[in-house]
Parts: C-alpha cells; structure tokens; sequence
C-alpha cells in the first residue's frame, strides 16, 4: 500500500504486510494495556507500580506513533516527523513536568509526603 | 426534580422549565428566566415560520448545511457566533442591570433584579458562551474563510472533517441553549472548579450541560486544529513557501499547533470531572486520594493556551488591515512572524498564574510569573510592528481601522494591567476581585472581539459580494470601543476598592456610582449590538449600491483579492503560482494582474454530504442523554458516531467535478466585467465607484 512518507502508492507490495504492521501494532497496545492492569492488580510495591505504569504507557506511546501513525525517521518526510515529535515531547514535557512541580510542591505543604491522607496538616512551624 | 430516575425519560419532568418556577413564584428573578427562555422559544417559532414561507429549507440544506466548502463552513462557524454574541452581550447586560440594583442592607442582604442563583447561571453562562461558542467559532470561521484563499488552496485539507467539526460546536452550542428552556445551567463559573461542580455540592443537571457541551465541541476544536495545520503544511499553492505566506496564515498555524496541544487538556480535565459525577471516581474528591487541585492545574493547562488562541487570529486580521488600509507593506514581517511562534510556545509556560493563591510556595510562583512577564515581549513587538507599519501611510479610517485604533488603546492598558497582576505579591491583593474581571475583558474584548468584527467588515465583500456599510461599520465600532470603556473601566476601581468578582450582592454604597456608569457601559454595548445588527441589515439593501464584482475593493495585497467577489466555489479557476510574498501585490506592480490563464481544466472539489449534519445531530443527542440521565437514547447516540463513520467508510463516494468549460466560461465573464469597471481612487473607496476594481496607479504597498 503506501510506503511510509512518500504518498507514493505502491501496487507491488501487498496489502498483507499494511494489515501485519497494524495487527502488531493492536496486539503490542492490548498487551500493553493488560500489562499495566496486571501491573495494578499485582502485588507489587507501589513506586514499582508507577514505574512498570508509566513505562507501558511510553510503549504505548511508540508503538501508536510507528504502527498507526506511520511516523518514521527514514524516507522523505524524516526531518518533518523528528520536529514534530520533537515539538511534541517538547511540550508534552512541559505540561508534565510543570505539573509534577507543582503538585508536589502543594503536596509538600500539604504534608502529603508520608502518603497517609488523612493526616491532619500540622501547624507550620516557620 | 423529583427522585427517582425513570427509565424512559430520565430526570426529565414538567418541573424543569423556567415556566414552572414563574407559575411556583413571580418575581424578577423567575420573570428574567421565563422571558429568556421565551425569547429562544419565540426565536426558534420565528425562524420556523420565515424560513418555511421563504421557501429556504431546501436552499439551505442542499446550499449550506450539507456544503463541505471551507468558505460556507466558515460563514456558518460566524453566523453562529453571532447568535451566541447576542445572548452572551444580553445575559452581560442582565448582569450590569442586576448588581447596579444590588446594593443589600443589613436588613435585606440580597436585593437586585434577580435571586443569586440565577446570578450564579448567568455569570456561567456569559463565559462559556462568550469563550467556547462565540470567540472560538469566530476565530475558527474566520481563518476557514480566509487561509485557504491566502494560501492559493481551493479547500481545507479534509473537507469533509471541517464539516464535522462544525456540526460538534453547534450541537455543544445546542446544549447551551436548550439549557434555557429545559432545567438549569451550571453556577460554578466558566471553569467549573470542583469540589463545588462535584456531584456532592452539584446534584443537578447544570455542572453536566457544561461538561457534554465542552466535550463535545472542544472534541470538533481538536479536529480544526489537525485541519488547519494539515492544510498549511500541504496544501499550499506551489511557490508559497512558509516565509511568504501572508501573516494571517501564520497567526492561523499557531492557533492550529496550539489547538492540537491545548485542546485535549481541556477534554482530559472534563472527562476526569464527569467520571467524578458519573461513576463515583475520586480524582477531584478529597476523599480516597484524590486533589481538587489538579483540576485547576489541568483546565489552565489548556485554558491559557487557550486565550492566546483566541487573540492571535486577531493579531492576524490586525497585520493585514494595518498594511492594506495605509497602502504600505507590512512593517517587520520576519519579527511578526518569530514574535507570533514565540507567543505560541511560551503560552504553554505560563498556566500557573491563573492560580497563584492556591498554596503552592512562593518559588512556584515566581518562575510562572517571570514566564508571564517575558510573553508581553512578543505582544509588545508587535504593537510596535503594526504602528510602524501605518507611520506615513496614507491611513484610510475605514470600520476595521477605527477597531485597530480601539485595539491600539485599549489593549495596551489591558496588556499592562495583566502585567501587573503576573506579579504574585501583587496578584494576592487583587485575584477574585473585579480588578481581574476588568483585566481580562480588557484583553478579550478590545483584542478578540475587535479583531474579528474587523476582519468581518474587512473579507465581508469576498464573502457576499458587497461591501458592509462604512458609515454604520464606524458607528458600530465606536460604541463598542465606548461600551467597553464605560462598562469595564469601572471594574477596575472597584476591583481596587475590593469589590470581589462574582458576588451577587454586596454591602458597601461606594461601589454604586462607579456600578451605575459600568451599567450604561452594559446600555452602549447592547446599542454596539444593536448597530452591529443593523449595519449587517442596511448593508444588505443597499446591496447593489455596495456591490464590488472586480473582488478587490481595498486595493489589497494577498491572494484571496485576486478573484471575483462572491468568491466562486472553486476560489481559483487556475491554482497560482506563487512567485513572491504578497504575490498579488507583486503582480499589480508588474501591471495587468487580471490576465487570464492560458489553460483551464476540469476543477474536482468535494461532494456535498450530510455526514456532519448526522454526526451533529448523534452528538447532541448523546449529550442531552446523558444531561438528563435517559441512558438509552445515550447509548443509542454513542453507538451512531462510530455507526455513521464506519459507514461513509464503506461507501465510495465520488467527488463533484466541474468541467473546465463552465470554470473557463465564468472567469472569461469575470475578467471581461473587471476590465468593464472604472478603476476607483483610494478617495472613492467609500463610494458608489469603489465596484471591486482598484486603481493599481495608487497601489503602494
């Protein structure tokens, strides 16, 4: 079918290998997914947790970006395709890091640090 | 509302409507309500009956709702702005009147036109109409109509999407609307913070209209954005490289790259609320973990991305009217366009400050009060840009320059005053109160809505064929500039007195003189209105006195003037080679721009469809479903969406061709009439003469 950044219609090459790529690009994502339920469920610490968690969910990421998006960075739009992920983890990062900063920032003077909610905020001591 | 649920019709019973509440208790309050909600019945009865004894039905069916033409899309995306701009400049006059009457005493602490809830409603209302339902459709109307012109493309990139993404903000703006007649809207604000929109303090259906409405049309913003960044990365005419594309096109692709990345925090920060509401989660709760204050972390995230969305079309339309009117060529491209890319990407830096007094410390906040600091940088460069741009031109006070001249004024104290509240220390004093409610009007108002009515006034001939009338154009403008300058100016003092924003009531006799001038601030804006309206009318019966068939009736510079006005359905009968920055201007240099191409060929636009007509119609019901709890027309509306495109999937549709001898025969009859009409001087431009066809002796620029 269409080779990845060219537009270029391709009648040799069949259809198969268009379908194989989305099918294991589909069975990667749903064990991808399973996998982090697994991850949940399982009796793991919970910063493990985070961790296998956030892990899947940068596969998931990669594997929609190559599979179903046919981003690539060889053929002809290459330099196109690295900007924009580029652009995006760019941003992306921002708004994640950005958060993370400020929420644990209010956590801290929330005294959320320890985990236990229900912890009554001390009085400040400055 | 009674208790249970029925299975059929949900939460829906007689009680929901304003009706009910004014036969249970008259007073101003339930009389507002009722007449509103009467105003929407009799509009709805009203368009009913004319269109049906005009006979439009059909006409507009077959001409307007199925067309997937960019240019009507986006004559659709404005009309419906205007009929929300109404309801929102109503509902903001509702309010002047109301806290002009809300002195309380000790005695009686609520006084005023209507009760606190309904205040609660209105001031909801206002904002999310006024952000989501008319800057938004304006904005995105406007650059449907006018990029792909400038950018020599006869389409969008996805025609057919456009469509959807059209029918997914009207039908969040149905739900809007319905919430007049059928139950309550929402009293948490236009940014619906819980824990207070949470089900516990929100039982009812109000906090619900907003968050099926927000989805859904903030759903067809995310697609506009994808369209708009594919179509100036692909469908540019050959030879129009990125650094000659006209300014518009420029401030187009931010908007798009920052709907992409903006959007779907709104759309996250939504759903996480109405999981909240729907299925006992607790992101937002304080209960079993979760932080409310996340939900303001996320919203502005998206929300001030967001008003740099809103503004930067308008800087656009500003970068063109500027050039155009002073016959000269826009001063400091390069720095506009770098200027504009860095707005775009710093806007997503600065969120923070829309809540610093949520408890974070105070380093927190000072590296998000310097990232807003340094965004003033770009706007400030340029203010200059477009003030060099009209230094020693030969300035035409045309409508859209007096909105410029309102801009220049007026958004640099609206500019200044957001720089004195990114300062934290500062923001302390100030945040919640009217201070902020005059700040933000400040930018929206003079920056936005401005920029858009002259960007209206200023592409209306290319749209209709006729100009607007100049006249009632200047008018118009004047008493919005004064509307806002009697309506909001106030706020400020106020804001400074300690007035907090929001409040229904209040207790302290100094406010009133400076309420009494914000409420004949709120009578000019409805005159604006008023006005607006009729220069839309007048202008139309004197059509053929305002006509302008030669298309360039402001001797302009950009493409999209280079064509007959009303622009064809195909824009271009030849797509053209783009040779230059302002390649129009440059072929009016080089003398006889109206030459005829030497070939023409068979013009392949998309057919028309009613596939975002159906989409539209399954969202709305979806959302309306799912307001009112009747799960089976909600699940009946989900399983339509996918339903509806899997099925145009299936179908080969072919694509309407128009043959070249139709496409050569009306541009023959077009360069025949421009060579037909007495060119008209820039001093004839208000005239009869001015038919389309300028003086190209004069052009400058």
């Amino acid at each position: 079918m269409t080779k990845p950044n060219t537009g270029e219609l391709n009648p040799q090459e069949s259809a198969a290998s268009e379908i194989k790529s989305y099918a294991t690009g589909f069975i990667v994502s749903l064990l991808l997914t399973v996998g982090a339920f697994a991850a949940l469920l399982s009796d793991l610490p919970s910063t493990w947790k985070i961790v296998l968690i956030c892990v899947a969910a940068l596969l998931q990421i990669i594997v929609h970006m190559r599979n179903f998006l046919h981003l690539s960075f060889s053929g002809g739009q290459s330099r196109e395709d690295l900007l924009l992920v580029l652009f995006s983890v760019c941003l992306l990062a921002i708004m994640a890091g950005g958060t993370w900063y400020i929420m644990s920032d209010l956590g801290g003077r929330m005294h959320q640090a320890s985990g236990s909610d229900a912890a009554m905020p001390e009085a400040p001591t400055r | 509302m009674s208790g249970e649920t029925s299975p059929i019709v949900g939460n829906l019973d007689w009680n929901v409507t304003p009706y009910t509440d004014l036969l249970k208790h008259v007073d101003s309050s339930t009389i507002v309500g009722a007449g509103a909600a009467s105003v929407l019945v009799l509009g709805a009865i009203a368009g009913l009956v004319l269109f049906t004894y005009m006979r439009w039905w059909g006409p507009l069916y077959r001409n307007w709702l199925t067309s997937p033409d960019a240019k009507k899309i986006g004559i659709m995306y404005i009309a419906l702005a205007l009929v929300m701009l109404a309801r929102g400049i109503i509902e903001g006059f509702v309010m002047r009147a109301h806290q002009a009457m809300a002195l309380g005493t000790l005695a009686q602490k609520e006084s005023g036109l209507v009760a606190p809830d309904h205040f609660a409603q209105l001031f909801s209302t206002h904002g999310t109409i006024m952000i989501f339902f008319v800057a938004m459709p304006l904005l995105i109307g406007l650059i449907n109509f006018v990029l792909p012109q400038q950018l020599g493309a006869r389409d969008m990139a996805f025609p057919v999407l456009n469509q959807v993404s059209l029918g997914l903000t009207a039908a969040g703006a149905g739900l809007i609307m319905i919430s007049l007649l059928v139950g309550q809207f929402g009293t948490g604000g236009w940014t619906m913070y819980p824990p207070y929109t949470g089900k516990i303090f929100s039982p009812g259906e109000g906090v619900d209209y907003w968050l099926w409405a927000i989805l859904i049309s903030g759903m067809g913003s995310t697609l506009t954005g994808m369209n708009f960044a594919v179509t100036i990365f692909k469908e540019r005419a050959p030879g129009m490289h990125l650094m000659r594309m006209p300014l518009f096109c420029w401030t187009s692709l931010c908007v798009a790259i920052m709907l992409i990345y903006a959007m779907p925090a709104l759309t996250v920060s939504s759903v996480m609320l109405a999981l909240d509401r729907y299925a006992d989660f607790h992101f937002f709760t304080n209960a079993a973990g979760g932080n409310m204050m996340n939900y303001a972390n996320i919203f502005w995230m998206f929300g001030h991305p967001e008003v740099y969305i809103l503004i930067l079309p308008a800087f656009g339309v500003f970068s063109e009217i500027s050039s155009t009117y002073s016959g000269k060529r826009l001063y400091g491209y390069t720095s506009l366009v770098i200027a504009s890319m860095s707005i775009a990407v710093i806007s997503f830096t600065v969120w923070l400050h829309h809540f610093f007094t949520m408890g974070q410390s105070a380093g927190v906040n000072i590296a998000f009060g310097i990232a807003t600091m340094i965004i003033g940088i770009p706007t400030g460069v340029k203010i200059y840009d477009w003030m060099a741009t009209l230094w020693r031109g030969r300035v035409r006070i045309t409508a859209p320059i007096v909105y410029l001249t309102g801009f220049f004024l007026l958004f640099v104290i609206g500019g200044l005053s957001g720089i004195i509240l990114a300062n934290p220390s500062i923001d302390y004093q100030v945040h919640n109160s009217t201070f902020l409610v005059a700040h933000f009007h400040n930018v929206i108002i003079p920056g936005v809505l401005y920029g858009m009515l002259a960007g209206i006034h200023y592409w209306f001939p290319k749209a209709f064929g006729f100009r607007l009338s100049e006249t009632w154009g200047r008018r118009t403008a004047l008493l919005f500039v004064g509307g806002f300058i009697f309506t909001f100016m106030p706020l400020y003092v106020l804001g400074l007195m300690g007035m907090p924003r929001r409040s229904p009531t209040f207790q302290n006799p100094d406010f009133m003189p400076w309420m009494y001038i914000a409420a004949f601030g709120g009578v000019l804006m409805l005159c604006a209105l008023a006005s607006l309206c009729w220069t839309f009318w007048t202008s139309y019966r004197n059509r053929r006195a305002l006509a302008v068939p030669g298309g360039d009736p402001w001797n302009g510079s950009t493409l999209e003037w280079s064509t007959p006005a009303p622009v064809p359905e195909w824009t271009f009968p030849c797509i053209p080679r783009v040779k230059a920055r302002e390649d129009w201007g440059e072929t009016k240099r080089r003398g006889d721009p109206w030459r005829s191409p030497e070939t023409y060929t068979d013009i392949e636009m998309p057919a028309n469809t009613a596939h975002g007509l159906l989409i539209a119609g399954a969202s709305f019901t979806l959302g309306f479903a799912m307001v009112w709890h009747i799960w089976w027309l909600a699940i009946l509306g989900v399983l339509a969406i996918p339903g509806l495109v899997v099925l145009r999937g299936m179908r080969v549709i072919e694509p309407n061709i128009i043959p070249a001898a139709q496409v050569e025969e009306e541009d023959r009859r077009f360069r025949q009439q421009v060579a037909s009409l007495p060119p008209a001087t820039r001093a004839d431009e208000e005239t009869e003469r001015n038919r389309g066809v300028p003086d190209l002796s004069e052009f400058a620029g």
